[in-house]
């Protein structure tokens, strides 16, 4: 028993966490930013996937996965900008919005994969991923056990970790970050002081969709090399989770999208390594468990945006 | 005052009409207001104060008319434009962040930043300089949330003087504060404008007027119906100005019967509040047939805490509920209902109504389930209409209908289908929050001449009440809540409201000195 | 004989036409169309009796002006798709020829066996929306009730006027089962239904092959989608080819269940003590709980219920057309539930002509596939167009209203300014 756990917890079980975790923290800060701004997502999951679908279909028609990675973020920033529409200037209610949207992102690159590739399923793969870019940072990837896991990693994986610090960073320091909080916890205190709520919300929106895009992106063109219908699996309502697990906070976050990656690094390791004999399926189940568990036992610990999900318009608010 | 003879004056409004739909909330409406002048905008609830100040704050734009600064029209798109003009504005409703610190609510909008990064100690620095010059103190890096109200009324002035503001509008300022505070307040808008500030303040209470403005503007139903010199005014013709007629506001009020056994009793009664703090801490009170107890205090002091355990809302962690001979403490609110106790809950529109649904539907609401409204679990819809029908003509209820929808209902006929749903039940024990908030004159008879109706036919009633003139009009008894405790009680023509708001500000350690002022 | 008497006996032969009419329709026997619209005829007639000439004309307007903007929507986002189909080089006019005839005529039944679990699931999840609940994983459920079927198919050994009605409790109770956990969490902690019933729809899904290898499936000697055995065939629901013998064989009553079910629905929501709670802490838990309504027990028999009727979707499947579980991963009749639910704005009787819409445009999506080779995936953009279009309805109508207003106040600023100049 010993020896099977030791054959589970090596340092590349912490690498494969913190790389499955990529698309999960990604996701997760751009449901942070739109729910601290006062905006329900649960586009998410369609969000990535039309990212995932348009950088593949770049990186492939370019050869690039640097400009697949741009038309990836780009494509999420548009993508979103259709939900924020729908959300803050049409007044629709964010939930039914974003479930709109999904639906519409699986019948977009369904079609869309016809259309490019002439078939269903999987695309075309492309010549180069991202992985090719794998790149160690010199020194700090040398510190034991961590070292490889943060600091020897592939482009989007990068960014990923960057855009934690970020975020912390524009929440804790700038203009923006406190526009957002205000948005989100009283927008009419925003509005009043001059600053349009409706503005900063659909900046909070569109910046959580080039994240959004990048996630999927690191799916279809840095883990795999191709786009497969569907391959978001969930993953954005398990950032939606992560959201909520780690507090509204950055770095709450980022340590609660680590813990998805963690559950399926292991799920991936104990299969491959077969130390249990067990279907696959049990294995597979383990990132959905988590995410009720996670849910369930954490959300009683902080307390979401007070105006998330509701409806802002000025003159709404009258007398 | 000290008004500059040559300047013009400093704002000025130009024949302001403003519709939302149909509903003419402002109808050429023209003020003007001199610099380092304190002018009064008085008027009932709903005749269009609010609206016309949000006007000159560019939250709304006018359907006509317009807008002076210093003599130059302009135009207001949003509130930025209407803040680099020199507005300022202290809402009724403070509009402050509660989970941001006080220099981040004073400085949003308008943050020292360089490329977006903001330069906090500058602006802190600036907070406190700020503070100090206007004799504002306030703390400011706690966040807004942990503020006593007063401290936060400060914090929306100095958002405003932060913004050098050389006009300043107040909606409602006193509405949340004590006794002691308005005089604070009102001191500090004197020093204000001494120093060239000017200043409109919203108001529908006519002391104030009195004892701050210079001059007086009076609306009623979105019409100006008069301008004064305070000086040369007096408050009943400022009152048939605001009202359109004369009013009385003090009601009859029976001789209270010696009281026999009480109907309800709390004992040490203690509650957590929402953010798991002891909000109501060892409360006892008792309530016996045909009286009416008021309980008065600033909110946040315990009065929701209060409300909830009674009616079974919330747990009370330690003490006892009791009603007549029964312990109910650990009952559920449907079974509290049943046993008799009746609750007016202190928000129409979020707790006491569902108001998407009819009026017919509302009056069946917590009873659905037992006949007339019901039968063998399938609802009854003639006998609900029947009884609805009955309910609105005995309750003067004004709708379209038993179906009309409740949130087409006038606020005063939205708060009648909430008497008639709870007067019906034939409690025994009556709980009322705030039961005149936002209501015109009117209305406000109409609810006090029920409530006492109900207490003359033996129930007994807890009145909950921010306002001290209604505490003062309608109980028998008056209880002061501060800090989740009952610090003072007494019959009401043994106390006057001083001494009342004196407790209600600095809680039991204004004991001996309240009652040697008063 | 009195006349209100005579109303009655017209009223109730009226509705047994419209009711053998439409059934007729269902099973392809257009004719039966005709026997529907003669039903209309007379209610129509009656109401006019009674509205008088000019009421009844007021009221067939407001009629067609709500019967415009479905309409209306509908046509532009079958514009909207053209247009899509034109930029990506394929014929539109050829396409939804197909679409149509496909859906409509050549293989309506196959549009009517699509609407059928979709009237399930829409009546599910619009279930959890009156109660304000949005039961996001209705997919979950659906597996739990095609597992439920299946077992108790392959195990049971009863007739079928006590097995089918058996099959369907033990479905409707494993469904709500599977909503157990997310209602619990909900009540005790308060974690959001929609991450918690998602997350159970996929635990589900990704554990059902397990199901079917324990039940007669063979990953290694059976061909994708692979599937259990099949269930016994005295549990099969009736087929309308067994009275009816034109239609098609494979079409099963479980259609007649769902419009059944749609009926049950609207009778709990609207006239029961149950349904009234339901709405009332839909729209505002606070005042509901104010007014001594249990919003947790509420809140849970809400989710339970909503489980019971996506897992009836299932069952029906099963027994109806299936007849055993296939590894159908794609087959988002949960999904697209949501859809019929937002459509039919929670309206009970609206689900099933919502469902019966995309059913037919399932059904001759596939078909103009086939034949006109247009990828049938735009089928699935027009749906959304649609969705979006309708409920943006509410949305045209204010913001017309605005630019009324916007245009009006342009108007008198101008006025008023050049009023100032001259």
């Amino acid at each position: 028993m010993m020896e099977t756990l030791a054959a589970l917890f090596t340092p590349q079980l912490v690498e494969a966490t913190v790389r499955l975790a990529a698309p999960v923290i990604l996701a997760a800060m751009a449901a942070v930013v739109c729910e601290r701004s006062g905006v329900t997502n649960i586009a998410m999951e369609g969000i990535m996937l039309v990212g995932a679908f348009f950088a593949a279909l770049v990186a492939w028609y370019t050869g690039s996965p640097w400009l697949g990675l741009v038309g990836g973020a780009a494509a999420g920033a548009l993508y979103s900008l259709f939900f924020a529409w729908a959300a803050i200037s049409l007044h629709f209610n964010h939930v039914v919005a974003g479930a709109i949207m999904n639906i519409l992102a699986f019948g977009l690159t369904r079609y869309l994969m016809m259309v490019a590739y002439g078939r269903q399923g999987t695309s075309n793969a492309v010549a180069r991923t991202l992985h090719d870019y794998k790149t160690a940072i010199p020194v700090l990837s040398d510190i034991p056990f961590i070292g490889k896991a943060f600091f020897d990693q592939t482009p989007i994986v990068y960014l990923a970790l960057l855009s934690v610090v970020a975020w912390a960073w524009i929440f804790k320091r700038t203009r923006l970050g406190l526009s957002i909080e205000a948005s989100g916890e009283y927008p009419m205190a925003l509005e009043t002081m001059g600053r349009s709520v409706v503005k900063t919300r659909y900046t909070a929106v569109v910046l959580g969709g080039v994240m959004c895009g990048l996630a999927g992106a690191f799916l279809s063109i840095e883990n795999s090399n191709s786009f497969t219908e569907g391959m978001t699996d969930g993953r954005g309502f398990i950032a939606l989770a992560a959201n909520i697990a780690g507090g509204w906070r950055p770095v709450g976050v980022f340590l609660a999208s680590l813990f998805f990656g963690f559950v399926d690094a292991l799920q991936l390791r104990a299969q491959g390594l077969g130390v249990i004999d067990l279907p696959s399926e049990l294995f597979l189940v383990f990132p959905y468990v988590a995410t009720i568990a996670a849910v369930a036992g954490l959300v009683k610990r902080s307390r979401p945006p007070a105006a998330v999900g509701k409806d802002f318009s000025v003159e709404g608010g009258g007398d | 005052m000290t008004t500059d003879p040559r300047a013009g004056p400093v704002l000025e409004t130009r024949g302001i009409t403003k519709t939302f739909g149909s509903v003419v909330a402002n109808s050429d409406v023209s003020i003007r207001l001199e610099r380092g002048e304190i002018v009064a905008l008085l008027g009932e609830n709903g005749a269009g104060k609010s609206t016309l100040m949000n006007v000159l704050f560019g939250l709304y734009r006018p359907s006509s008319g317009e807008i002076l600064v210093r003599g130059e029209p302009v135009r207001f798109d949003s509130p930025r434009d209407a803040i680099k003009l020199g507005l300022g504005m202290v809402h009724q409703h403070f509009m402050l962040v509660p989970t941001l610190t006080v220099t981040q609510n004073i400085i949003l909008g308008d943050e020292p930043s360089v490329l977006g990064h903001i330069r906090y100690r500058r602006a802190r620095a600036r907070v406190a300089e700020l503070s100090a010059r206007y004799g504002l103190e306030v703390d400011p890096d706690e966040k807004v949330e942990n503020l006593p109200v007063g401290l936060q009324q400060r914090v929306e002035i100095l958002k405003a003087l932060y913004r050098d503001a050389a006009v300043l509008i107040l909606d409602e300022p006193t509405a949340v504060l004590t006794p002691r505070e308005v005089d604070e307040l009102f001191a500090t808008l004197r020093r204000l404008a001494e120093g060239g500030t000017s200043i409109i303040i919203i108001t529908h209470k006519l002391e104030e007027v009195r004892s701050l403005s210079h001059r007086v503007y009076v609306l009623r139903k979105g019409k100006l119906s008069g301008e004064r010199a305070t000086l040369g005014t007096t408050a009943s013709e400022l009152a048939r100005l605001m009202v359109g007629r004369d009013v009385v506001l003090s009601v009859d009020r029976p001789e209270p019967a010696p009281a026999p056994e009480p109907i309800f009793r709390m004992e040490a009664v203690s509650a957590l509040g929402p953010r798991g703090l002891e909000a109501l801490r060892g409360a006892s009170l008792a309530v016996g047939p045909g009286e009416i107890l008021g309980i008065a205090g600033v909110e946040g002091n315990g009065q929701r805490e209060l409300c909830e355990t009674i009616t079974g809302l919330a747990k009370a962690t330690a003490g006892t509920v009791r009603l007549g001979s029964d312990d109910v403490t650990g009952w559920s609110v449907a079974r509290r209902m049943d046993a008799g106790i009746g609750y007016v809950p202190p928000d129409r529109r979020a707790s006491g109504l569902v108001v998407q649904f009819s009026v017919e539907e509302n009056l069946a609401l917590g009873r659905s389930d037992r006949a007339p409204y019901s039968r063998a679990r399938v609802l009854d819809r003639a006998a609900t209409r029947a009884s609805a029908t009955g309910l609105m003509e005995r309750y003067d209820i004004r709708a379209s209908g038993p179906d009309a929808r409740a949130s087409t209902l006038s606020g005063g006929n939205q708060q009648k289908v909430i008497l008639a749903r709870e007067f019906s039940r034939n409690p025994k024990f009556l709980l009322v929050s705030q039961p005149t908030r936002g209501l015109d004159v009117g209305a406000i008879e109409y609810v006090y001449r029920r409530i006492l109706e109900l207490k003359e036919s033996g129930v007994a009633v807890l009145l909950v009440s921010m306002e001290l003139d209604e505490i003062f009009a309608l109980s028998d008894r008056i209880a002061v809540l501060h800090g989740g405790r009952v610090v003072f009680e007494s019959r009401a023509d043994a106390t006057n409201p001083a001494e009342v708001g004196e407790y209600m500000i600095r809680g039991a350690a204004a004991g001996p000195a309240a009652r040697s002022e008063a | 004989m009195r006349p209100d008497r005579a109303r009655a006996i017209i009223m109730t032969s009226a509705a047994a036409m419209a009711a053998i009419g439409s059934t007729l329709y269902l099973a392809s026997y257009f004719a039966g169309g005709l026997l529907a619209l003669a039903a209309l005829a007379i209610f129509g007639f009656l109401r006019r009796s009674e509205l008088g000439a000019e009421g009844f004309a007021a009221a067939s307007r407001s009629m067609l002006k709500a019967a415009a903007v479905p309409a209306i929507g509908i046509a532009s986002a079958l514009a909207i798709g053209a247009a899509v189909m034109l930029a990506t080089g394929y014929d539109p006019v050829a396409s939804y020829a197909a679409l149509f005839y496909g859906g409509l005529v050549r293989n309506w039944h196959i549009s009517v066996l699509n609407a059928t679990p979709l009237i399930f699931t829409g009546l599910a999840i619009s279930f959890g929306f009156k109660g304000g609940l949005f039961n996001i994983g209705a997919e979950g459920q659906y597996f739990v009730g095609v597992m439920a079927a299946t077992w108790l198919g392959l195990k049971l050994n009863l007739p079928a006027p006590l097995g089918v009605p058996l099959v369907f409790v033990v479905g409707m109770l494993a469904g709500a089962a599977a909503n157990l956990i997310p209602a619990a969490l909900k009540v005790k902690t308060g974690a959001h239904e929609v991450v918690t019933t998602m997350m159970m729809a996929y635990a589900i899904r990704t554990l059902s092959p397990m199901f079917i290898r324990a039940n007669g499936g063979d990953p290694a000697s059976s061909a994708h989608p692979y599937a259990t055995a099949q269930i016994g065939e005295r549990l099969w629901l009736p087929l309308f080819k067994d009275v009816l013998p034109a239609s098609n064989y494979r079409l099963h009553v479980g259609v007649l269940v769902a419009v059944a079910a749609a009926f049950a629905v609207r009778f709990v929501l609207d006239r029961t003590d149950l349904g009234f709670k339901i709405r009332a802490v839909g729209h505002n838990p606070i005042a509901a709980r104010t007014q001594g309504i249990s919003t947790a027990r509420i809140t849970f028999a809400t989710l339970l219920i909503s489980g019971a009727l996506a897992s009836m979707a299932g069952v029906t499947q099963v027994l109806g057309l299936d007849h055993r579980m296939f590894q159908n991963l794609n087959a988002g009749y949960g999904w697209n539930g949501i859809s019929i639910a937002l459509l039919a704005r929670n309206d009970p009787i609206a689900i099933v002509f919502a469902a019966l819409l995309w059913g037919v445009l399932d059904a001759g999506g596939q078909y103009m596939a086939r034949t006109a080779s247009t990828p049938n995936a735009i089928i699935e953009i027009v749906k959304s167009v649609i969705l979006f279009l309708l409920l943006a309805e509410v949305v045209y109508s204010s913001s017309g209203a605005a630019i009324k207003r916007f245009l009006a106040g342009r108007k008198a600023a101008r006025a008023a300014s050049e009023g100032g100049r001259s």
